[in-house]
């Protein structure tokens, strides 16, 4: 095969956490105008940076979406909607135990939805995703998804988990080998062997460091009939639950690495590394960018409150029932606290964004590199596929990543 | 002179390197050895999305995917200045974006002024088509979930469990009283439980609960039968049932605002408290206004329920300072509100209670508790 002598094209990101934060700050601000509308011309800017700022082999990927087709799908999803919210709704007023079948039922349907709902939502970013002028898109049935991912995630449940990496192989299968670029049609050549090893041994020690965990927590007095966990045990959990967390990264870096690496697209083949390191990197910053912006509101709110309610901190003390008499007598406090809150949310949001979302897909981006990219040179545009208006459902049910 | 760019036919997944050039209204797409690939009227032209100094252009009339691509800022700037249509054509499509979202505001607005305004009416004439059956077993599952909650400490323990006492048999007759004429499909089922907390409610299909903790605040049998006949008001106008729909119908918009339909959050649980404050206010005046009229056919004073209301809040700073939440109207203008009502009171009626029944009641709870189980009263 040709490309076997080529050199491999990195994939490049240049966009940058500054120019996304501005973009965020702009589109949280106009939700409030906006009762929330807002929403669908965000998520539209946000993949146009995230698209426009992905470049393979000097040429970047081109988003073609509006934010008119989320708003219209939304609209469309909310009818099956509707419908649903009314049986929740009679299932609450309905005897304890009915109701709990009843809300099991409904758990289990969403459950079934939710994979209906990624596969259109993939189906349209997918549809719209334009690179050197040709279009992507993606083939296949999201019902027979739904059903697969349903009866994938039954079984994994029943074995504790150790199906998982037949699952997760089945489901990338799927999904790339439905995918096209052009009249192309992309191939996957992974499976569960490439998970298998990682996988259990990431499952074998999660196992044993629980079981460690508790144990020597136990021993120390932690889980005593007092209650009162001693120190030491709580320090030991810690510890546990740090180090599963580690090992959770270690394979989630794993999967993402081979399966990504499996991806063929005719001659051309994907293959990206990340590590576990910088995965975790990611996390670590997010856990510094909240807590630092959640200090800087705490100082603002004092501010504001201080200020709203000043007579509460009279004297260099604080009496809780003036400030409660203040909050009674004023609409400007109400109004504080409901703005407080929703820049707690929207903090949170952001940084989720901001580490989370651009890091994930930087680091994608960049560990990523394409072997043969020349032979896709040939590949030529497919007839269009209008027939997908809005993720619907993925919007409604909030499973849409990017 | 020509600008150079990269250019995508929208055919195939080809690069080419081409000159641009402006001629006679055409923008004329050549590649390097000077053989033209295309020819694209400028007032078929629109810019797309591209990143700092990279000029997208695509054209109505071409294939979908076909784009000339200008990078750097200088070329970038002269193609912008040889086709202003591109400005032009950008500026439209914002403003028809900002109408759109303008549009789509207004709509949501409006749909929220009628929601706010129409679920509340809607949501009494909703309750005249629940069959009263499935609203009683409603209240029931209710009570159930209420007494589980509770069963911590010691559950809601009914004070007198005989339903022949002379005590249950003074409440129940006067529950019937006061229920006499309105068609209401319910039976009461009037429940005075032991607790501290001084407070009273009525659960849909037709249970009330009185607590101990009210009773002993009670001075005068016109401040506890005030109350009761404001309970069974909520009863008869089927508040509760009410209450349940209009908030399911405030957290599906809240839903729909935050676009998340399926988390129940905070946000929507605090703005549905909010919002459906208004609402039950509007509920209390009418169960004030029901046990006002039930005193022009027993002698009480039901401006008395506004004292004892307002005796036991006294004790509770903490729901003082909430009162911009809460659900209850401010007591001196509900007194106010209920002695107007009570002005044209004939007289000569009945007291609800003979002294002996009144002495009954107040003593319900000060006996030991009782140690056969407790029955229904149907």
């Amino acid at each position: 095969m040709a490309w076997e002598q080529e050199q491999p094209v990195p994939v490049v990101f240049d966009g940058t956490r500054r120019e996304l934060g501005g973009m965020l700050l702009r589109g949280y601000a106009l939700l409030i105008p906006t009762i929330g509308l807002y929403r669908f011309w965000l998520t539209t800017w946000k993949r146009r940076f995230y698209w426009s700022h992905t470049v393979i082999d000097s040429d970047p990927l081109e988003y073609t979406g509006s934010a008119i087709q989320l708003l219209l799908g939304f609209l469309m999803a909310l009818a099956v909607f509707v419908p649903l919210y009314g049986l929740f709704f009679y299932l609450s007023t309905q005897s304890s135990e009915a109701a709990i079948i009843g809300y099991g039922g409904v758990a289990v349907l969403l459950w079934f939805l939710m994979g209906y709902a990624i596969y259109r939502a993939r189906d349209f970013r997918l549809s719209r995703t334009l690179w050197r002028g040709i279009r992507c898109d993606q083939g296949g049935s999201a019902w027979s998804y739904a059903i697969r991912r349903f009866l994938w995630s039954l079984l994994v449940l029943v074995t504790a988990g150790l199906a998982y990496p037949f699952m997760a192989g089945s489901l990338w299968r799927y999904r790339y080998r439905h995918s096209w670029y052009g009249d192309r049609q992309f191939g996957f050549v992974g499976s569960w062997r490439q998970l298998a090893r990682p996988f259990y041994a990431c499952y074998g020690l999660v196992v044993a460091i629980g079981a460690v965990g508790l144990g020597v927590a136990a021993a120390t007095g932690g889980v005593s009939a007092s209650g009162v966990p001693s120190a030491e045990a709580v320090l030991v959990l810690i510890v546990a639950a740090a180090l599963t967390g580690w090992v959770v990264l270690y394979y989630q870096s794993r999967e993402i690495s081979r399966m990504f690496s499996a991806v063929r697209l005719g001659d051309a083949a994907l293959s990206v590394r990340v590590s576990a390191r910088s995965l975790g990197g990611q996390y670590a910053l997010f856990g510094l960018a909240l807590v630092g912006s959640y200090v800087v509101l705490a100082i603002g709110g004092l501010v504001v409150l201080a200020t709203v309610a000043g007579a509460a901190f009279a004297g260099g003390g604080f009496d809780p029932a003036v400030f409660m008499q203040s909050l009674q007598s004023s609409i400007v406090v109400l109004l504080a606290i409901i703005l407080g809150y929703l820049l707690l949310l929207g903090a949170f949001t952001m940084m989720v964004e901001l580490f989370l979302g651009l890091g994930f897909w930087k680091l994608v981006a960049q560990g990523a590199s394409v072997i043969g990219i020349d032979s896709l040179a040939s590949v030529r545009a497919r007839d269009e596929d209008r027939s997908l208006a809005g993720e619907g459902l993925a919007d409604a049910l909030n499973v849409g990543a990017y | 002179m020509s600008i150079p760019a990269r250019f995508h036919d929208g055919l195939t997944a080809q690069v080419h390197a081409v000159e641009l050039d402006y001629e006679a209204g055409m923008l004329v797409i050549r590649a390097g050895d000077g053989a033209p690939l295309g020819r694209w009227p400028a007032a078929d032209l629109h810019a797309l999305h591209g990143r700092r100094d990279e000029l997208r252009l695509g054209a109505n009339g071409q294939p979908t995917g076909a784009r000339v691509v200008v990078e750097g800022r200088v070329n970038v700037a002269r193609v912008q200045a040889t086709l202003p249509v591109l400005h032009q054509k950008r500026q439209q499509q914002a403003g028809r974006e900002v109408r759109l979202a303008v549009t789509a505001t207004l709509a949501l607005a409006a749909v929220i002024g009628a929601y706010l305004y129409g679920v509340p009416l809607l949501a009494s004439r909703i309750v005249g088509l629940v069959p009263p059956a499935w609203e009683q077993s409603l209240g029931e599952t209710v009570a159930q979930q209420m007494e589980a909650s509770l069963s911590e400490s010691g559950g809601l323990e009914v004070c007198d469990a005989d339903p022949d006492s002379l005590a249950n048999r003074a409440l129940a007759r006067f529950g019937a009283a006061a229920l006499e004429g309105t068609g209401s499909p319910f039976d009461l089922d009037i429940k005075v439980v032991r607790s501290e907390v001084p407070n009273a409610f009525a659960l849909p299909g037709g249970q009330v609960y009185f607590f101990s903790g009210l009773l002993e605040q009670a001075d005068t049998q016109d401040e506890f039968a005030g109350v009761l006949a404001h309970e069974v008001g909520h009863v008869a106008h089927r508040h509760g049932m009410e209450q349940l729909i209009s908030t399911a119908g405030t957290g599906a918009l809240i839903g729909f605002i935050l676009g998340d339909m399926t988390g129940i959050s905070v946000a929507a649980g605090l703005g549905a408290t909010m919002i459906d404050a208004r609402f039950s206010r509007d509920a209390e005046r009418q169960a004030d206004a029901f046990a006002a009229r039930v005193a022009e056919r027993m002698d009480f004073d039901p401006s008395g329920l506004a004292d004892l209301i307002n005796r036991a809040g006294a004790d509770d700073e903490f729901a003082r300072a909430l009162a911009l939440l809460s659900t209850h109207p401010l007591t001196e203008d509900r007194k106010a509100a209920l002695e107007e009502l009570s002005r044209q009171r004939p007289s000569g009626l009945e007291p609800p209670f003979t002294d002996a029944e009144w002495t009954a009641i107040r003593s319900m709870c000060e006996t030991a508790a009782p140690l056969a189980p407790r029955t229904k009263r149907k």
